[in-house]
C-alpha cells in the first residue's frame, strides 16, 4: 500500500467509524429559530438570552441521542419590524419554533407573526398583560409581571414600610410594573409615590430631589433598566434622600452590577431567582453553572438563566414531540402546554393563555460583592439590612 | 419648591455644559462645511470608552485619557473627512446618508470590543457631592462645566484668532472666494473635522466621568447636539453654549415642576417654537449682522 493509499484508506475509515459509532449520526436534526436583540439598546440582555440559549441547547444534544436541536440566530437589533422579519425568515427556512426575544415591544408582533405562520413562539423576556390576552396558542412565556410584583410586594410586607417613590421608565414593561405596584400597594395602605420618566433621562437629580423634598418615603423602587440604575442611584447618593432602602426590578440583583459599580451597589435589593455566589440545589442547575462557566468562562447571570429554562422547555418539547410523530402537524403547541417541571426558576406549567402562573421571584440584597436572598422569608438566606443604603 | 427649583436650574446648568461640549463639534462642521456629521455622537462615545478603558486598565482618573481619545477620534475624523471629500454630487445629502452609515459601523465595533454592558466612571474623587447651600452636584459634573466652558472659549479664540480660524469662517460664508483669496478649502475643512475630533474626545470623556455610557447611545447624543445647534443658530459658539445650558434648565424645570416622562417632550417643543419663530436660532441672526 502507497502512503497515499493509506493515508485515504484511513481518512475513509476515519469517516465510516464516526458515522457509525457516533451518537450525533443518527440523530435526527430539529431546526429551531431565535431572534434577540444583539445590538441597539436593549443589547446587554440579548447576548445574556444568547448565551443561556446555546448552554441549554448545547445541554439538551448532549444530555441524549435521539435529537439534535440546531439554532438559528438572527439579531433583531432592538427593533420590531426587524424582529418581524426574523420570524418570517425563520419559519421560511425551516424552523419548526421560534426561541424568542426580549422587549414586550418586540415580542408582541414577532409573536402574532408567529402564530399566523403556526409556528410555536417561546420567551422569557416579555411581561406586558396584553401578549397572554390574545389568544394567541402558540404563545408561551416563563416569566410575567406579576412574578416581580409578589417579589417586591412581599418584602415591603415583610418590612411594614408605610411607604414607597417608585422612579419608573416610561418603557412599556417597567411602567407596567410600576403602575401594578403602584396599583397594588395603595390597596395595603402604603402610600405610592409615581415618577415616571424617559428613558433618554440621564440626570436623575431633579427626581431624586422630589423623592428627598416631597415624597420622604421609605424606600425608593427602580422600576427600570441598568443604565437607569446606576444614574439614580448616582443621584441618590449625591442628594442623600431620607430613605431606608433602595430597591429595584430586573438585571439589578445580580453580580455584574456590584462587579462594575462597587460604590454604588451596596445593600441596594433587586428581584433574582438565586443568591450569589451561586447555590444550586439541583442537578440540572449545578450542571447549567458549569456548562456556562466551561463555554463563555463567566458566571451565570439573570437573563441567561430566563433564556436557559425557556430554552430547556422547548428543546424537551420538541424531543417529546419528535418521538410522538407530531411536530410537523401541529403538536408541539400540545407539548409545550403539557410541560411540567421544576427549574432553576421554580415550577414551570403554562396555563391555557401560555403564561406561566407560578413565577416569582425572590428579593436579593448586594452586600460586599455577594447577593443575600432577603425575601421572602421562607427562601432567605440572610437577614437583611434594613435600613441598608449604599452610601 | 424653591429649594426644588434651585436644584433643577443648578442640575440644568451642569448637564446643558455637557449637551454644549457634545453640540460644539457638530456646530463646527455644520457651520464650516454645511455637512452635518451624523457619526459625531459614535465619536463622542468612542472617546468615552477610551476614558473607560484606561480608567479600568490603569486606575487614572478618566481625564488622563483625553490625548488617547483624540488620537483615536482624530483618525476616524480624517477617515470620515476623506469619506465625504469623495462625494463630487450633493455633498450635504450624501453625506447625510454616509454618516450615518459610518455611525451604524462605529457603533457596532463599540459593541464588539467593549460589550454591551453599561459603563461609568468608578473615580471616587469625581463621584463624590459637593454641596453650595441647598443645591448638590458630582464632582464630575463641576469640572465637565468647567472643562466646557475652557473648551468653548479656546474654540472661540481659534474660530476668531487664529488664520485657520478665519479660513474656516471664510470658506463658510463663501468657499469660492476663499480660494480666490489662496486658502486651500479642503486643508481648512480636514482642519475642521480634526477640531471637531478633540472636541468629540473631551466631550466623550466629559459624558464618561459624569453619566452612564452604553453602545447605543451615539444617536441620541447626536440628536441632543443636533436639536441645540440649530436652536443656537449657525455660526455662533457662544450661541451653542447658551442654547445647551437653555435646554438643560427646561428639561430639569420640567422635571420639577411637571413630569418627568415630559422631559423630552418639552425640550422638543421648545426646539420647534424656536425654529417657528426665530428659523435663524436665538444666536443665528445675530451673528450673521456681526
Amino acid at each position: 500500500m502507497t502512503r497515499r493509499n493509506f493515508l485515504t484508506s484511513t481518512l475513509i475509515a476515519g469517516f465510516a467509524a464516526s458515522f457509525a459509532w457516533s451518537p450525533v449520526a443518527s440523530a435526527e436534526e430539529i431546526q429551531v429559530g431565535s431572534h434577540m436583540p444583539l445590538t441597539g439598546s436593549l443589547a446587554r440582555s440579548g447576548q445574556s438570552f444568547r448565551e443561556g440559549m446555546l448552554v441549554a441547547v448545547k445541554m439538551y444534544n448532549d444530555s441524549q441521542t435521539k435529537h439534535q436541536i440546531k439554532v438559528t440566530l438572527i439579531d433583531d437589533e432592538t427593533q420590531p419590524a426587524k424582529a418581524v422579519g426574523a420570524v418570517e425568515k425563520l419559519a421560511s427556512d425551516g424552523a419548526v419554533a421560534i426561541l424568542g426575544g426580549y422587549g414586550s415591544n418586540i415580542v408582541g408582533p414577532a409573536s402574532d407573526t408567529a402564530n399566523r405562520l403556526g409556528k410555536v413562539y417561546i420567551t422569557a423576556g416579555a411581561v406586558s398583560e396584553e401578549l397572554v390576552q390574545r389568544g394567541n396558542k402558540n404563545f408561551f412565556r416563563i416569566n410575567n409581571n406579576a412574578g416581580y410584583l409578589r417579589g417586591f410586594e412581599g418584602m415591603v410586607e415583610e418590612l411594614k414600610a408605610q411607604s414607597v417613590s417608585i422612579v419608573a421608565s416610561t418603557r412599556e414593561a417597567p411602567m407596567l410594573l410600576a403602575k401594578g405596584l403602584e396599583e397594588s400597594l395603595a390597596k395595603k395602605n402604603v402610600k405610592v409615590t409615581l415618577h415616571p420618566f424617559d428613558p433618554a433621562i440621564t440626570d436623575f437629580k431633579p427626581i431624586i430631589n422630589k423623592v428627598k423634598l416631597q415624597d420622604k418615603s421609605e424606600i425608593i423602587f427602580m422600576s427600570a433598566y441598568e443604565n437607569d440604575y446606576v444614574g439614580i442611584i448616582r443621584a441618590a447618593k449625591v442628594l442623600k434622600p431620607g430613605v431606608k432602602l433602595i430597591s429595584g426590578a430586573w438585571s439589578l440583583a445580580i453580580p455584574k452590577m456590584y462587579q462594575d459599580f462597587p460604590d454604588l451597589m451596596q445593600n441596594v435589593v433587586g428581584t433574582t431567582p438565586l443568591p450569589y455566589p451561586v447555590d444550586m440545589k439541583d442537578a440540572e442547575g449545578q450542571a447549567f453553572v458549569a456548562a456556562f462557566k466551561t463555554m463563555f468562562n463567566k458566571d451565570i447571570d439573570y437573563a441567561a438563566t430566563l433564556s436557559f429554562v425557556k430554552t430547556m422547555v422547548l428543546c424537551e418539547a420538541l424531543g417529546r414531540a419528535a418521538d410522538a410523530g407530531t411536530l410537523k402537524t401541529g403538536g408541539l403547541a400540545d407539548e409545550v402546554r403539557k410541560t411540567k417541571r421544576s427549574s432553576v426558576l421554580g415550577p414551570i406549567a403554562f396555563n391555557e393563555t401560555g403564561d406561566n402562573p407560578n413565577f416569582t421571584l425572590a428579593m436579593g440584597q448586594h452586600r460586599e460583592g455577594k447577593i443575600v436572598l432577603v425575601s421572602p422569608a421562607e427562601q432567605a438566606t440572610g437577614k437583611i439590612a434594613y435600613p441598608g443604603l449604599p452610601w | 419648591m424653591l429649594e426644588l427649583s434651585q436644584q433643577a436650574i443648578f442640575s440644568g446648568l451642569l448637564v446643558g455644559s455637557v449637551y454644549a461640549l457634545v453640540a460644539l463639534g457638530i456646530a463646527l462642521t455644520f457651520g464650516a462645511m454645511k455637512i452635518i456629521n451624523l457619526a459625531h455622537g459614535e465619536l463622542v462615545l468612542l472617546a468615552a470608552y477610551m476614558a473607560y478603558f484606561i480608567e479600568s486598565r490603569t486606575g487614572w482618573n478618566p481625564y488622563a485619557a483625553i490625548p488617547l481619545a483624540f488620537a483615536i477620534t482624530a483618525v476616524v475624523s480624517i477617515a470620515v473627512y476623506l469619506l465625504i471629500d469623495r462625494i463630487k454630487l450633493h455633498r450635504e445629502l450624501n453625506s447625510l446618508i454616509l454618516t450615518f452609515a459610518i455611525g451604524i459601523i462605529l457603533t457596532n465595533g463599540i459593541l464588539l470590543v467593549f460589550a454591551s454592558d453599561v459603563r461609568s466612571t468608578n473615580s471616587p474623587v469625581l463621584q463624590d457631592a459637593l454641596s453650595f447651600h441647598t443645591v448638590y452636584a458630582m464632582k464630575g459634573e463641576l469640572t465637565a462645566f468647567v472643562v466646557s466652558l475652557a473648551v468653548m472659549s479656546a474654540l472661540w479664540w481659534w474660530l476668531k484668532l487664529s488664520w485657520y480660524g478665519r479660513a474656516v469662517r471664510a470658506v463658510s460664508s463663501n468657499r469660492d472666494a476663499a480660494m480666490l483669496m489662496g486658502i486651500d478649502p479642503r486643508r481648512v475643512e480636514l482642519a475642521a473635522f480634526l477640531v471637531a475630533g478633540i472636541l468629540a474626545s473631551v466631550a466623550g470623556v466629559a459624558l464618561f466621568t459624569m453619566s452612564v455610557v452604553q453602545p447605543a447611545l451615539g444617536p441620541a447624543l447626536t440628536v441632543k447636539a443636533f436639536v441645540v445647534t440649530v436652536l443656537a443658530g449657525v455660526g455662533s459658539i457662544p450661541g451653542v453654549f447658551c442654547a445647551a445650558l437653555l435646554l438643560g434648565v427646561t428639561e430639569a424645570m420640567t422635571v420639577t415642576l411637571a413630569s418627568s416622562a415630559l422631559q423630552e417632550l418639552v425640550g422638543m417643543v421648545l426646539f420647534l417654537l424656536v425654529l417657528f419663530f426665530m428659523p435663524n436660532g436665538l444666536f443665528g441672526a445675530r451673528a450673521r449682522r456681526g
